[in-house]
């Protein structure tokens, strides 16, 4: 073959080459084994093993929240940086830039509505998932550290959901900001309490870090802007790629093992198992000359398609539910930011209205106090209880579906009636107007509920003996407090964070 | 062998398609928005006050609208002093015609290239009389050399 | 055969993707053909066919391509989208046209060009907005909604000087400001710095939004321009409370005034926009004409003392307002303490300070104002005081005789307080031994002279009077 024919040759092919090239098998699996190959040669699809269990696929056990955090993550990423495509990180230009996304930009107001409803979804979403992951004991070992690689998650996809707040500039956006940041001022709560600050000001430190002034201004928008497009989604990123990579080195999703496993399935036919009597690393069982044939791991299936098929359901189901909700539902935008004209009442986004609640007691142990010993607490639970029953049981069985109940019932009497007392008697300082601050930080009814739940909680554990049984009270209680408190600041608080019965009540002001 | 083959791959086949027409009208969706629906800035319509104002045989240059003005005996002409070879302000020497800084290009007093790389004469643009009574130059539009405008 | 384990998840995947696929397409149906903006300017396009005369202005007109039109103004930091809609706004031929595509009523545009000011900068609304009821943003999240039509001219004020316009530009805003200064309502409201401070200061009314006024009593339409009006029309049933009196307005008044209030607003504007009428308002304002005392008594005085003339009972203050033009009580006044009056006020009571400090009157202003008082008679040299007395006896007698009105503590019931540090500074003996002696006509307040007080007893009253703070001015006549 001369060099030019062989050229010519070469260039023929090329397009052929490329695409097998690029796909590494070169075409669609059709076996087993290519299905496996592919799952496994592919850059996108080797995240997943090449065979799953087919409790993994269970709608009822995981009712695919993870897949669907994925998902809305993606949607995120992809309409959020459509929306950097026009949006302005100015004081001045902000709001203009988000109100000609709103009116002009092609499907501009389509994409920003789907990439709020997006963020509303991923954090339902994170909230149900550890829910779901504590309730059926998924924490425990060989899992803890996934556990608290989700905690890190769950931080980063609020910290996304606060710093998008307030790109668009506009008065909700300004009053929670300026609340959030005082917030993280309300160390000086403490410190002045005891009259360290003029030494030790951890509370001004914090606020200056996030605000780079002292007020919600151009400095804090392009930290937040910063923070929201770069910072926190590449740590969200990197974290998620280590949460998936836990998953998988960490046994896949948890399933109890007491349970005779269920047939596995090679092409279409469900074959006989095997049950490997020593731990290896199993990269592939395909249909071949291996010392295996037509056997399978126990329970398996293939993931290609099957696996493949959930994580598509999840995808589309994630796409559409956002889709129609963006379709009827425009995303919130207000008057443009007005230092001079507070919002009222100024409300956060709903999953922090909890906290805003407790902040209205007593910001430090609201704002800083209580959430860190919530996360602490959280990431305590796998290395408290090592107790390696339950694990893929919802609630470890009968006993902790009787305390799930039991504390329900008790985490939502206690918080009613504490805030039913509030309401209607005030606290400590309509009764005692020259109480010190200090009495206030320590005994509130943000204080008072936490230690209700952990008496609670350690009296489920006398009771039972079950560190587990108590970490399900605990939490249980928490979750009752949580959506208690969300619901008084999302529905019941009004102007001057007056309770009111509906917002319908709330005087024009 | 599975029972009933053509079903499920109807279903799968459905699932898959349906998939991917979703995907792809929301693609095509997303592609239209960097294509802005309305150009930012001011409008290029400039309205240059009353006609009479303009002595015959003047040239003036209109920094924020980009072109000269010309009255002669024939009538107004509005000449871009963008360069048409890579976008920069071309200088007018009276009497020799538009000269570019950037590249050398250079252009008669009617527009056409008389040396340099610029690949095609500075455009003429329209004029018109507004509806208030003013001159009116768009310069957004181009018209054909040697059209005059006559109030 | 077992089920296929992804069935379920086939199904779903159908579902949503169908899902998806409709409100794709629905999303793009409503931004990309439904819009309001598209049949206004295809109904423009056939208007301006029908009316061209010529072949071809009929192919323009056919060419005139459907699409998003703005007017960009940098000065002003205004995008307006309106001319999307009213394509025809600056074509006088389009007069005779319905709503959007109608020209500008007026003429106005040929002075103030569409692609000089856009729309907003007069009209208000949400510029940004591609249909009508997010334009208009009333009830819409927006500082500025849509000025209705009547009350356009209240943004005339951002440039020019209303005075100054031609008749029949700004009738009602003229008006209202005469109005304002008619009815006195500097006397409680500060306006540039000048006015009483029991109302709240009037500057920069018409930037304010709607959240900044107590709508809690406001019915109907929650604009800025209702509640003005309403208040307008009954101020205590807005402003629970509110001792602003009902000033009863005839409905143009209440617009004309409401245009007014809408006017006050200091926007920065760029040089280039302000009428050269406007830039000699603002010079007057800092360097004012000679004051004109009965302009500055109606204007600041009239709300609470009326003609002056008289004392009269004040329902809301539950007081005596004391009638200061009352030729009995001006004749006793010296200037000097007419002046100090005015400067200082009554603190405690609801008569202000109208100094530079307080009231933002200038010293010629106040000047003016005693001039104006003494139109009404010449001061008369007073008759010394007698000596202070028993100032224990003159306690008897003033429980007696004066605490009925003047109040036990000397700090005034239906009389005025005595027990005031201005008062006390401000009047000589001689004045209170006058008014002692002979009363003051058209008053309560009766002639203890002829009475019966002694010299000695009115000596005594002083000791006693005098007890509750010494005086700043001692003995003159």
């Amino acid at each position: 073959m001369t060099p030019a024919k062989e050229f010519l040759e070469n260039l023929k092919r090329t397009p052929q080459n490329l695409r097998e090239s690029m796909l590494r098998n070169g075409k669609a699996p059709e076996s087993d084994r290519e299905r496996s190959q592919s799952t496994f040669h592919n850059f996108f699809l080797h995240l997943q093993s090449v065979r799953v269990h087919r409790h993994s696929l269970r709608f009822g056990y995981t009712f695919g929240l993870g897949l669907i955090l994925t998902a809305s993550f993606v949607v995120l990423t992809f309409t959020g940086i459509l929306l950097m495509v026009y949006y302005k990180p100015g004081a001045e230009l902000a709001y203009d830039s988000v109100k000609d996304i709103h009116f002009v930009v092609p499907a501009g107001r389509f994409i920003r509505n789907i990439h709020r409803w997006a963020a509303h979804l991923m954090v339902l979403a994170v909230f149900l998932h550890m829910a779901r992951v504590f309730y059926t004991g998924s924490y425990k070992r060989p899992r803890e550290f996934n556990w608290v690689v989700g905690l890190g998650l769950l931080v980063f996809t609020l910290g996304l959901s606060f710093t998008g707040y307030l790109l668009p500039w506009d008065q909700l956006a300004y009053w929670a900001i300026t609340i959030g940041a005082n917030i993280a001022n309300s160390p000086r709560e403490v410190t002045d309490a005891i009259g360290i600050t003029v030494w030790f000001d951890p509370g001004r430190f914090q606020k200056q870090l996030l605000l780079g002034a002292n007020y919600v201004g151009q400095e804090a928008l392009i930290r937040f802007y910063v923070l929201h497009v770069a910072v926190l989604p590449l740590a969200l990123t990197a974290l998620m790629g280590v949460h998936f990579w836990r998953v998988r080195k960490d046994g896949g999703l948890s399933r109890d093992e007491s349970l005779p496993a269920p047939p596995a399935r090679i092409g279409d036919a469900d074959v006989a198992v095997f049950a490997p009597n020593k731990t290896y690393g199993l990269m592939a069982v395909v249909r071949g000359r291996t010392p295996e044939v037509d056997r399978a791991p126990e329970g398996t299936v293939a993931s290609w398609p099957n696996l493949m098929w959930a994580e598509m359901a999840a995808f589309l189901f994630t796409i559409a539910v956002t889709l129609v909700l963006g379709y009827f539902f425009d995303a919130p935008l207000k008057e443009m930011a007005n230092p001079a004209i507070p919002e009222n009442p100024a409300k956060a986004p709903w999953y922090f209205l909890g906290l805003q609640e407790l902040v209205s007691y007593s910001a430090f142990m609201g704002g800083v106090g209580i959430p860190t010993i919530v996360l602490v607490g959280l990431g305590l639970i796998p290395y408290l209880d090592r107790d390696p029953r339950g694990v893929g049981v919802w609630f470890g069985g009968p006993a902790g579906r009787r305390t799930f109940w039991q504390s329900l019932a008790y985490g939502l009497l206690s918080v009613l009636a504490l805030l039913v007392f509030t309401v209607n008697f005030g606290w400590l300082r309509a009764w005692f107007p020259a109480i010190p601050q200090i009495a206030i930080i320590v005994v509130n009814p943000a204080t008072v509920i936490v230690a209700l739940y952990a008496a609670w909680s350690l009296w489920v554990l006398r009771r039972t003996a079950s560190i587990r049984l108590s970490a399900v009270a605990l939490f249980t209680c928490f979750l009752a407090g949580f959506i208690v408190l969300t619901a008084m600041g999302s529905i019941f608080r009004g102007p001057n964070w007056h309770f009111y019965w509906w917002p319908s009540q709330w005087p024009t002001h | 062998m599975p029972d009933n083959p053509k079903r499920r791959d109807l279903l799968g086949l459905a699932a898959l398609w349906s998939a991917v027409a979703a995907m792809g009208t929301a693609l095509a969706g997303v592609m239209r928005l960097p294509k802005p629906a309305v150009l930012p800035g001011p409008l290029r319509i400039y309205k240059l006050g009353d006609p009479a104002q303009f002595a015959v045989g003047s040239a003036t240059r209109m920094e924020a609208g980009g072109f000269y003005l010309f009255r002669g005996e024939e009538g107004f002409h509005a000449i871009s002093s963008t360069c048409t070879h890579l976008g920069c302000v071309v200088a007018l020497n009276e009497g020799e015609g538009f000269a570019c800084p950037c590249h050398g290009s250079r252009f008669r007093t009617d527009g056409s290239v008389s040396a340099g790389p610029a690949p095609a004469a500075l455009p003429w643009l329209e004029i018109a009389l507004s509806p208030d009574g003013q001159l009116q130059v768009n310069a957004e539009t181009q018209v054909p050399k040697g059209t005059r405008f006559r109030v | 055969m077992p089920a296929d384990p992804a069935r379920s998840y086939k199904w779903v995947t159908v579902v949503c993707s169908l899902v998806s696929l409709l409100f794709l397409i629905a999303a793009a149906v409503r931004e990309n053909i439904s819009a309001d903006w598209r049949a206004h300017q295809a109904d423009f396009r056939a208007i301006l066919e029908a009316k061209s005369k010529d072949a071809a202005g009929r192919a323009a007109a056919r060419r005139l391509p459907i699409e998003i039109r703005q007017v960009t103004v940098p000065a002003l930091h205004a995008v307006d989208r309106c001319v999307s809609c009213h394509l025809g706004i600056d074509d006088p031929r389009m007069a005779d046209q319905p709503n959007p595509h109608r020209t500008h009523p007026k003429r106005l545009l040929a002075i103030h060009r569409v692609e000089k000011f856009g729309c907003t900068v007069c009209h208000q609304g949400q510029g940004a907005a591609l249909s009508f009821q997010e334009a208009k943003a009333e009830d819409y999240f927006w500082d500025y909604p849509l000025l209705p039509a009547a009350l356009t001219e209240a943004t005339c004020a951002s440039c020019h000087n209303p005075r100054a316009l031609p008749a029949g530009s700004a009738d009602k805003l003229v008006l209202g400001m005469a109005l304002f200064e008619q009815k006195g309502c500097n006397a409680c409201h500060k306006l540039d710095g000048k006015g009483g401070p029991l109302g709240p200061a009037l500057n920069n009314v018409g930037l304010k939004t709607k959240h900044q006024f107590v709508r809690a009593n406001l019915k109907g339409s929650q604009t800025t321009w209702n509640w003005l009006a309403e208040h307008f029309r009954d101020p205590a049933g807005i402003v629970a409370g509110s001792l602003m009196p009902s000033p009863a307005l005839s409905q143009p008044q209440v617009e004309a005034l409401t245009i007014f209030m809408l006017s006050l607003r200091a926007r920065d504007l760029p040089a280039e926009y302000l009428a050269p009428d406007k830039i000699d308002e603002q010079y007057a304002r800092l360097h004012p004409p000679a004051p004109d005392g009965a302009a500055l008594f109606h204007r600041y005085c009239a709300a609470c003392h009326d003609t002056g003339l008289y004392s009269r009972w004040d329902k809301k203050f539950q007081r005596f307002v004391p009638g200061i033009r009352n030729a009995a009580f001006i004749r006793t006044e010296d200037d000097e303490c007419l002046g100090e009056n005015i400067r200082e006020g009554r603190p405690g009571t609801r008569m202000p300070g109208w100094g530079p400090k307080a009231g933002g009157l200038s010293e010629a202003e106040v000047a003016a104002l005693v001039a104006y008082l003494r139109t009404s008679a010449p001061a008369m040299p007073l008759p010394p005081a007698p000596a202070h007395g028993d100032a224990h006896r003159g306690g008897t007698l003033f429980f007696q005789e004066c605490a009925g009105c003047h109040g036990v503590d000397g700090k005034g019931l239906i009389a005025p307080a005595l027990a005031n540090p201005v008062f006390q500074r401000a009047a000589t003996d001689a004045f209170i031994a006058q008014t002692v002696r002979l009363g003051r006509e058209n008053t309560p307040m009766p002639a203890f002279g002829r009475a019966g007080f002694s010299e000695t007893d009115i000596g005594d009253l002083l000791a006693f009077i005098r007890g509750w703070q010494p005086p700043a001015r001692s003995q003159q006549p």
